[in-house]
């Protein structure tokens, strides 16, 4: 029963003490909006343009493919630190590891996800990312 | 990592591969038949490797998984169910999009998630094979990208499939917390703790959305609907196949069938998915939505398997997939078979007389939903028969009245297609006409038929098999 | 193996007739009246060679799915042999009464009427108690089918209608043998359903009074009992002949046969208890089912209804519970299944001449059809029970037999008896004589129709003359069962 009596101590511990510092900080703060603090805060710098800007579609694809690619460091990393105890198997299993990227890898070259501006990859329809067609 | 230990994971090693090699081969060259014989190859590589080993001893690879008969069973039914995926869809892709291929990697791929799921020994291994079958299933639901129904099917997949992983996993956190470890068991020790009990309850949500009970099965007639049929075929036997197994192997490891809530829970669970399933499905007019509000009822059944004593619930449940995942798959893949290439034949006026169009997929349908129903002769029966018969010996009344209530419901409703399917053809043309039927789907739902035929009939190998490997204890 | 063939004849000559139809739909109406009148040729041989001593005349048992302890195995009593000999008369007449009428897909349909008198006589040979269920649900989807099928205008809903209230009674049986083989199981340590190893097991009172309820429920639906009859009229009406001369004759057969062959000998403490209840509602599905047949304007609908009456007696009957009572509902299902299934035949052959049964759109037919009105005559007569023929000596037993438990009961039934006269001549007057309606002048009965009807007319006579050859079949039966109730009342309490 203590157990439980805890969880719910810190549930509406964690809740109260939200609640009550937003109320007094209601209570007790002035209030003067002016059209300076409706702004967006951005690091100091003056903002340009409007919020909700359509980002191009091809960041996404990049930031995915750099993201997979990077997550190899983070495998890397560690593997070069126990490469010295199990050498051979080490050495296989990075080496399956690598492999399996480099077919995502030639995946994504043969049909074009690298590249920016895309001709209609390899002939084949392709509508994942925009062809210069229907941009226009 | 012995020899032994490759030759347990074979099946996981080999699916894997397929994932791998479909990927080669569609980045050398993009080509449908070669992209879906090398996925079926694949997977009956996986299933031949079952059934050559021979050990049969449970074995624990790392702390991850464990590969014993029970494995290697619900292992089986995942690699065939996905295979007849795989051969119906061969068929069905070619009249849609124009890129098949693509398709071929993300089915196996959720087959090993699934594979995953059912090996677990862990938490982690379960919450692992669970992202890694939901994230195929994203991709493969709104694989068509035609219509509106397929995206929003695929959203509300991903965001639904995505909150339930959070409670998932959020449970799984709990449990640690409780016990600073993942592993399955030791059995009694959740039920001591609250704060494990917190975690099994946030489990059961991950699980009864994956299983699509209620109250946790909103998103199914929408996604069923949007998906192509034989993804729908797919998520409603394989994927939620994987997870009945894991639940079944987690409350027995776990014990958790001592606590009398649990019990009550279930119970309540089952008996709403049973009702509110059947009815449901009542006032469809939707095929695809029609099964998908069955298959809850149906899960619903299941779960009796599940509350009944381990010797004769583990066995029914066994049998009761089986002959589900037969049917299940039979009925999408006509579904499949007899859609256009611009919208699935979901409509009821669809099937209007197709016994006089086309009568070897409305045999094929006819067998598929008399199993549905429990009709003697077919897989069905024989499964309901074992279900009923380890519910009546656990004593299971409340749950065994759902079931005889859901049943005479459900009878309504499958009846509703089958009149449909024996009604005078119209004398003007066809609703659809649709086209001639690709021979890898005839033999897919041949052999689905005869397999429910032949189970329904000679039920006694599949029994015996079903001892040998699905009551193992572990 | 005879039992098995008994089985498997209509089974193979459906399978066969259905690719056969294509090439000559008159093979395949050939070769279904050939093997109905195999199976009958087989029982009447059975029933020569029946032993003097024992019930059984032959059973045959063989290996099904030894891990639940079921076994495809048969039995063959007089009672079965009785009911068999109906099956293969009424096949018969089926597919003779449907030889011009149906015209479309005929292989299927024949493929369907024999299934269903497979079923049918599975039902009345099953030995093992799932096995029994696999018929008993068998016979529906091949009945379904043949009313969705080649039924009237309200076809769909009268076949699902007859689909669901089966399908409920069925699954209840279903729990109650599941629930008596365990029971039978934890006592003895072996899981059985056969029939003859699970007689002796031991119910406390509630528990058999539970099963008892779960039993009846599926055979009274079937039979039908008042309260679960509403399919009944829907069913009949709309189906095709054949489907109305099966259904009429031997569906509802199964459940008298049900409530014969399981409910005395397997819950023979529980049976009193709930026999006063079950008389009264037998008795009422007497009078209510004079009463509504009285109120059809619909010929087949009319002799539907009749249906619920002629089997109120069937019910009483096993539920008085004497040797006479029971005697009785033997008779009374032979007799209701000749009757009634021949004059749905009738019904048939005016809907075939006029493309009508509604009683406003006949009339005056007797000019036009002399024949077939003293045909029709004949088997109005028989089915109110005119001594002599085939419906009195069953009703007339069933009615000494409740005398003797319940005389208020029994003078109650036998104003049934009064209404069903009304009721039989009102369908003479309506439809064969008054003043003639409509143009058409149909022709009388063709030499096929006379065949039919003149062979059923002659078994009417003989049961009805010589009824002491069936009472001979069934007595051993019949025996067993007053033997079994007499040991659970001088036994003492099963254990609890």
């Amino acid at each position: 029963m203590t157990d439980v009596l805890g969880i719910v101590m810190f549930v509406v511990g964690g809740v109260l003490f939200v609640l009550v510092s937003l109320t007094v900080g209601r209570l007790f703060r002035p209030r003067r909006p002016g059209q300076l603090k409706g702004e967006i805060y951005e690091c100091g710098e003056p903002t340009v343009g409007k919020g909700q800007v359509q980002f191009d579609l091809r960041f996404y694809v990049v930031a995915m493919l750099f993201v997979i690619f990077d997550v190899e460091i983070a495998l890397l990393y560690p593997w070069a630190q126990v490469f010295r105890q199990f050498p051979k198997a080490a050495f296989w299993d990075l080496a399956f590891f690598v492999g399996l990227l480099l077919v995502g890898y030639a995946f994504a070259w043969r049909y074009g996800y690298l590249d920016w501006t895309r001709p209609r990859a390899g002939g084949q329809a392709d509508d994942d990312a925009q062809t210069p067609e229907q941009e226009r | 990592m012995t020899a032994l230990d490759l030759q347990a994971l074979l099946p996981l090693v080999l699916t894997t591969a397929t994932a791998i090699a479909v990927m080669i081969a569609v980045t050398i060259t993009r080509r449908h038949g070669l992209a879906a014989w090398l996925c079926a190859a694949g997977l009956a590589a996986a299933i031949a490797s079952i059934a050559s080993a021979r050990e049969c001893a449970p074995r624990h690879i790392s702390d991850l998984l464990v590969i014993d008969s029970f494995a290697r069973f619900y292992s089986g039914l995942i690699l065939a169910g996905s295979l007849v995926v795989a051969v119906l869809s061969y068929g069905y892709l070619k009249l849609r999009t124009d890129r098949h291929e693509e398709y071929y990697i993300l089915l196996p791929l959720a087959a090993v998630g699934s594979l995953v799921i059912v090996c677990s020994a862990n938490l982690l291994a379960f919450l692992l094979g669970l992202e890694l079958l939901s994230i195929c299933l994203f991709a493969l639901i709104a694989y068509r990208r035609t219509g509106r129904g397929d995206l929003e099917a695929a959203v509300k997949y991903l965001i639904l499939a995505g909150a339930s992983s959070a409670f998932a996993v959020f449970g799984a956190a709990l449990i640690y917390a409780d016990r600073g470890s993942l592993a399955f068991g030791p059995p009694g020790l959740a039920l001591s703790s609250p704060v494990a009990l917190a975690g099994i309850a946030a489990l059961l949500v991950g699980v009864g959305f994956k299983l699509a009970l209620v109250p946790f099965h909103f998103w199914t007639p929408d996604v069923y609907q949007g998906a192509p049929a034989p993804i729908a075929g797919f998520i409603a036997t394989v994927s939620k196949g994987a997870v009945f197994a894991l639940a079944l192997r987690y409350l027995s490891t776990e014990n958790l069938l001592a606590d009398g809530r649990i019990i009550w829970l279930l119970t309540a669970i089952a008996a709403a998915s049973m009702l509110a399933g059947n009815l449901l499905a009542l006032r469809q007019d939707n095929v695809k939505r029609m099964l998908a509000y069955s298959s809850i009822a149906h899960v619903g059944y299941l779960l009796i398997a599940l509350l009944a004593s381990a010797s004769l619930g583990r066995p029914a449940a066994a049998i009761y997939l089986t002959a589900y995942f037969l049917a299940s798959l039979g009925a999408f893949g006509v579904v499949g078979a007899l859609s256009q290439p611009t919208r699935d034949a979901d409509a009821l006026a669809d099937y209007r007389g197709l016994a006089w169009r086309r009568p070897f997929l409305a045999f094929t349908l006819t067998a598929m939903l008399l199993s549905l129903a429990g009709l003697p002769l077919t897989a069905g029966f024989v499964g309901k028969l074992s279900l009923v018969f380890s519910g009546v010996s656990s004593a299971l009344w409340l749950l065994l009245s759902a079931l005889v209530l859901g049943s005479v419901i459900s009878i309504f409703y499958y009846l509703r297609l089958l009149a449909a399917l024996f009604a005078t053809p119209p004398a003007s043309e066809p609703a659809i006409s649709s086209p001639n039927t690709p021979w890898p789907t005839t033999a897919a739902l041949l052999f689905l038929t005869v397999a429910l035929l032949a189970i329904g009939l000679w039920p006694a190998p599949l029994l015996d098999l079903i001892q040998k490997m699905a009551v193992a204890a572990w | 193996m005879t039992l098995l063939y008994l089985i498997l004849i209509p089974l193979l000559a459906g399978l066969a007739a259905w690719p056969a139809a294509r090439v000559a739909p008159r093979a395949a109406r050939g070769l279904c009246l050939a093997a109905s009148l195999a199976q009958l040729v087989i029982a009447a041989i059975l029933w020569q060679n029946t032993p003097t001593t024992g019930q059984w005349i032959e059973t045959l048992s063989l290996p099904w799915i030894p891990q639940l302890g079921i076994t495809f195995s048969l039995f063959l009593d007089g009672l079965s042999l009785l009911l068999i000999l109906l099956t293969g008369l009424l096949g018969a007449l089926a597919v003779l009464a449907s030889w011009t009428a149906i015209r479309e897909n005929v292989g299927f349909f024949h493929f369907n009427l024999m299934a269903t008198l497979a079923g049918v006589t599975g039902v009345f040979l099953a030995r093992d108690l799932i096995l029994f269920y696999v018929f008993w649900e068998l016979m529906l989807v091949p009945l379904y089918l043949l009313i969705r099928i080649w039924g009237g205008d309200r076809r769909v809903y009268a076949a699902t209608k007859f689909f669901l209230f089966t399908q409920a009674g069925g699954l209840l049986l279903l729990l109650g043998i599941l629930a008596l083989a365990i029971t039978h199981q934890r006592q003895t340590g072996t899981l059985t359903f056969d029939y003859l190893q699970l007689i002796g097991t031991a119910l406390s009172p509630s528990q058999g009074v539970w099963l008892l309820l779960a039993f009846l429920a599926a055979f009274a639906v079937k039979l039908p009992a008042l309260g679960l009859h509403p399919w009944l009229p829907d069913a009949h009406s709309q189906a095709p002949t054949a489907g109305s001369v099966v259904l009429a004759g031997l569906v509802l057969k199964a459940g008298g046969y049900g409530m014969l062959r399981f409910l005395i000998p397997l819950f023979p403490q529980a049976f009193p208890t709930i026999a006063p209840a079950a008389m009264a509602l037998a008795v009422a599905g007497i009078l209510y089912g004079a009463a509504l047949a009285f109120a059809q304007d619909d010929l087949k609908r009319l002799i539907a209804s009749s249906s619920i009456s002629h089997m109120g007696f069937v019910l009483l009957g096993v539920f008085a519970a004497n040797e006479l009572a029971l005697q009785g509902a033997v008779v009374v299902m032979i007799a209701h299944g000749l009757t009634t299934g021949t004059l749905f035949a009738l019904a048939g052959a005016i809907d075939e001449r006029l493309h009508t049964h509604h009683l406003d759109r006949l009339g005056g037919l007797w000019t036009d059809m002399p024949r077939m009105g003293g045909v029709t005559l004949f088997f109005v007569l028989a089915g109110l029970g005119l001594p002599g023929l085939a419906g009195f000596v069953g009703e007339f037993l069933v009615l000494l037999g409740a005398w003797q438990t319940s005389p208020v009961l029994a003078a109650l039934a036998s104003a049934g008896l009064v209404l069903s006269v009304v009721y039989s001549l009102r369908l003479m007057q309506r439809v064969f004589l008054g003043p003639k309606v409509g143009e058409e002048t149909p022709r009388d009965l063709s030499a096929r129709e006379w065949l039919m009807l003149s062979v059923m007319a002659a078994a009417t006579i003989w049961v009805g003359l010589w009824p002491q050859r069936v009472l001979d079949a069934s007595a051993p039966a019949v025996q067993n069962m007053q033997k079994s109730l007499s040991d659970a009342a001088g036994a003492p309490e099963a254990r609890p």
